[in-house]
């Protein structure tokens, strides 16, 4: 799973709709339709990306595809990567600063 | 923020992926993380200088890191291949580390990647992250209130 992919998935607008629609339960397709709004190749563009983000899943055995959240996944995910997220990002900024440091030394 | 880390995990293969672009040489990067005299200055996150910073540069040779204040947890490790100025492989807790510098114009890509023999490892690795974060969350928290009582 590529947090790329989650935070990407998470920029747009519709697909954050998209989820929060699937926070009330899981939904088609043409649940998501709605008139005079999105049209079904749209939803299903998006959904594909939330997918493949990890974010949603398919029940391939129903006919019409149900989707639903995959808050576990999206949880355990944040969970887990924000510290070792935080001691990297800390690192770099400190390695980041002592190049920056030497190289106003040497001018 | 052009300057920002970018993470992965992988489930795949059970690795984590920490990159950044940094204006600077591969080869003063690739000393960063080989002379202890610069490598102490900027290993912990919080930018206090480790207590114990033993690099032996070679082949086979081991390295140890202590952070200042945290003397039971350490980083301890054993070189797998040193090739100045690309590439830095060791296999520290029981995962293989590797470190490459891709330089990039006037900046140098750094790709830190730790790769865990099973999906397992990977979860414990996380969950010591956590733990460490949480204690550092905790220092921080002491400190400030520290200040505060100071103030």
């Amino acid at each position: 799973m590529s947090l790329d992919l989650v935070f990407a998935a998470l920029a747009d607008p519709t697909r954050r709709e998209i989820l929060v629609r699937l926070l009330q339960g899981e939904a088609t397709v043409s649940d998501m339709c709605d008139p005079g709004g999105l049209k079904q190749p749209t939803i299903s563009k998006h959904l594909k990306v939330l997918e493949v983000a990890g974010l949603i899943a398919s029940d391939q055995r129903a006919q019409r595809r149900p989707r639903r959240l995959q808050l576990a996944n999206m949880q355990v995910l944040a969970a887990w990567m924000e510290p070792f997220q935080r001691q990297w990002d800390g690192r770099f900024d400190q390695l980041e600063a002592l190049s920056r440091a030497q190289s106003q030394k040497e001018e | 923020m052009p300057n920002k880390s970018r993470f992965i995990v992988d489930q795949t293969t059970h690795t984590l992926r920490a990159e950044r672009r940094m204006r600077a040489t591969q080869d003063w990067l690739f000393s960063a993380w080989m002379t202890p005299a610069m490598l102490r200055l900027w290993w912990d996150p919080s930018g206090v200088p480790l207590a114990v910073c033993d690099i032996d540069a070679r082949v086979g040779g081991t390295l140890r890191l202590v952070s200042a204040g945290n003397e039971q947890h350490g980083f301890a490790g054993t070189y797998r291949l040193i090739d100045r100025p690309n590439r830095i492989e060791f296999d520290a807790m029981g995962a293989a580390g590797s470190v490459v510098f891709r330089a990039e114009g006037e900046d140098t890509l750094m790709v830190v990647e730790i790769r865990c023999p099973t999906a397992e490892h990977l979860e414990r690795m996380l969950q010591v992250g956590v733990a460490e974060g949480t204690a550092q969350t905790m220092d921080n928290l002491v400190a400030y209130a520290k200040a505060q009582a100071a103030a």
